[in-house]
């Protein structure tokens, strides 16, 4: 099944894990360079792009992810605004009102907190009590939930208060693809887009297609990605939470469980249709993610697959939920780790659904 | 009986009054020249013109659109108690002076962005009476289909009709930034109320629009009052118009309409010469409580 290129990376320990994009692989990118690739391409191709944010401009981006753009388009394209959350998340709303495409970087989605008041009021909510009158072509992004060692108040997953919100887009990638794809098509989406990356991920090389290398590679919002096919069971989770499901996916092959794991990609619009099929054919449903378990992403999956009654029937088990602790992260870094989800936990859960 | 440090007998001029002198008028002609009332000025050497010439046409139309709003707002009242409007209902009553004097200075280009005291400036940016009050009671045939109500209306170039206090101020100095970034020759009116001047985001709003030299206007609505608090006990400095610290201001007697059009004229002149954003406080009063 593996092609040749595919048995040689895999013997550098360079193994990708998406399998499906080996088909046509040639390069591999990181996340981080896959964000930014996005970024430049989409400042050329439209002229009300702008991209604002704390240190973004001169200093290259808190993560790099904005590195080189300032010196190449100016302060005009590539803004570095003073450390004013609500004053500039505001602003770039307003300029979204008034026609501009601002992508309005978070240095981390825990100083958004100070910002929220715009994303969901002004925002998430004006096209509707508008009568359809003013839209908000913004995206809002940069790194969510965990990190390390960088304790309570910088390390909080924001995935399911976004999510619920009507009005609001939410994106999260895993790979460089997902990455580039998505950034792009939330860009040139007229609507408010909340792009939620992972810090741990930036620096992770994934091998990507000769398409996606293209300036014109936009990804579809609103569709998963099945990223390995399987029977026996599904996993379904997103950004950080798809490295410990692929590696759990790996670990349980070698005992004969084939599980099939779908890449959400986008959790609004939630990609239901791909999930049920998946349930329908394995029987069994795992969630994995990061944040904290109450109302969070797998509560609304498992309640979903619950009330349809197609997937419903096809339960062998019930819907179980890999999350991280239920505790603000702590600093020290044994009780960090202990509080997000590794492999072993979805390795773990996986037996507990196929033992039922 | 003062308020905010003003007296009331000060703010409503009649013509022939010392605070207002009638200049020149001529029996056949319609123009009339009118002083208007003094500016307080922040860190500016010059402020608007002291004397202005209003027109019959002017003053009939100025006259009509503030008992147009006046009455449209009387109605809104009586509804409510009838309950046929729901929710928040914050009325325009007494401020018409503000609304109108400014509009009669500003072009179709500009933008005005306000907090949710807003029927009078709906109607004036573009609505029909029915449409506000059919959106006030709900009704599809409203400025936007029932959807919004009291607080949220919106039409070209005026965005709103906004529930969050403050929430207008940085909305407003991102729309006065995505004009200069056009190269427009407007500017954005962004209204809040003397409640909304302590908010952060507008300490926030005003640093970045004077560090990259915005369009924008920031108006003080001064009526007193934040919801039921007087602006006294609610703000340590009630100098509105000098809050801006940096940036220059003007504080106008909103109770004379041309006085706030002059000020509107000088406003736009300052932003069009790319001097960047311009404080201004509109001492004004509301004779309705903070809502319904």
């Amino acid at each position: 099944m593996l092609s040749i290129s595919s048995r040689i990376l895999s013997r550098n320990g360079l193994l990708p894990f998406s399998l499906r994009s080996l088909a046509t692989a040639s390069k591999s990118m990181t996340v981080r360079e896959a964000l930014n690739q996005a970024l430049d391409e989409e400042i050329q191709h439209d002229e009300n792009v702008i991209v604002l944010g704390e240190e973004v401009g001169r200093s290259e981006g808190n993560y790099s992810v904005t590195a080189g753009l300032n010196k190449k388009y100016g302060d005009r394209r590539v803004l570095d605004t003073p450390i004013e959350e609500i004053g500039f998340t505001g602003m770039a709303v307003g300029m979204s009102f008034e026609g501009l495409r601002p992508v309005c970087e978070f240095m981390t989605w825990n100083f958004a907190l100070q910002s929220i008041d715009h994303i969901i009021n002004s925002a998430a909510k004006t096209f509707y009590m508008s009568g359809g009158q003013i839209n908000s072509p913004i995206v809002f992004r940069g790194p969510n939930g965990a990190a390390e060692g960088f304790a309570a108040q910088h390390t909080q997953d924001f995935s399911a208060w976004f999510a619920s919100v009507p009005g609001l887009k939410v994106l999260s990638p895993y790979d460089s693809e997902d990455a580039k794809g998505l950034l792009k098509a939330a860009i040139r989406d007229d609507n408010p887009v909340v792009f939620l990356e992972n810090e741990l991920l930036y620096e992770t090389a994934f091998p990507v297609s000769d398409a996606a290398l293209k300036n014109d590679f936009v990804l579809p919002i609103g569709k998963a990605k099945v990223q390995v096919e399987g029977s026996d069971i599904t996993i379904v989770s997103y950004s950080l939470g798809m490295k410990y499901s692929m590696q759990a996916q790996a670990e349980l092959k070698k005992e004969g469980i084939n599980a099939e794991v779908i890449n959400l990609r986008s959790l609004r619009p939630f990609d239901f249709e791909t999930v049920a099929k998946s349930v329908q054919k394995t029987g069994r449903l795992v969630t994995v993610e990061t944040g904290w378990p109450f109302c969070g992403i797998g509560s609304e999956i498992a309640a979903q697959v619950f009330e349809c009654p197609e997937t419903y029937k096809s339960l062998k088990s019930p819907v179980l939920r890999v999350t991280g602790v239920d505790v603000p992260t702590p600093y020290a870094d044994m009780i960090e780790r202990a509080s997000f989800p590794t492999s072993k936990n979805v390795v773990d859960t996986v037996r507990r659904s196929m033992k039922c | 009986m003062n308020f905010a440090g003003f007296s009331l007998r000060n703010l409503s001029p009649k013509i022939g009054s010392p605070g207002s002198a009638v200049i020149a008028s001529r029996f056949a002609s319609n123009e009339v020249t009118f002083q208007t009332r003094p500016y307080k000025l922040h860190k500016l050497d010059s402020g608007p013109a002291s004397e202005t010439t209003l027109t019959k046409e002017d003053a009939l139309d100025y006259y009509r659109k503030m008992q147009v709003i006046r009455r449209m707002e009387t109605s809104a009242g009586n509804l409510y108690k009838e309950k046929k409007i729901r929710g928040f209902c914050h009325l325009y009553t007494g401020q018409e002076a503000c609304a109108v004097g400014m509009v009669g200075a500003m072009d179709k280009e500009d933008a005005v962005i306000t907090a949710y005291r807003c029927h009078g400036w709906t109607y004036l940016l573009g609505s029909t009476v029915l449409e506000v009050i059919a959106e006030l009671t709900g009704k599809i045939s409203g400025n936007v289909y029932g959807k919004g109500g009291s607080m949220h209306m919106y039409d070209k170039n005026f965005f709103g009709g906004n529930g969050i206090v403050g929430a207008q101020q940085p909305l407003g100095a991102g729309i006065a930034f995505a004009m200069k970034y056009r190269k427009q020759k407007n500017s954005c009116f962004t209204l809040y109320g003397d409640g909304a001047a302590n908010q952060g985001q507008l300490f926030e709003a005003t640093n970045m629009a004077k560090l990259w030299d915005l369009p924008c206007v920031f108006i003080c609505e001064n009526n007193g009052f934040g919801m039921g608090t007087s602006a006294d006990r609610a703000s340590a400095s009630t100098d509105y118009y000098t809050r801006g610290d940096y940036v220059p201001g003007i504080w106008v007697d909103a109770m004379d309409i041309l006085s706030v059009r002059e000020a509107t004229r000088f406003a736009k002149e300052y932003c069009n010469s790319g001097k960047g954003p311009l404080m201004m406080e509109l001492a004004t009063y509301r004779y309705s409580g903070h809502s319904i």
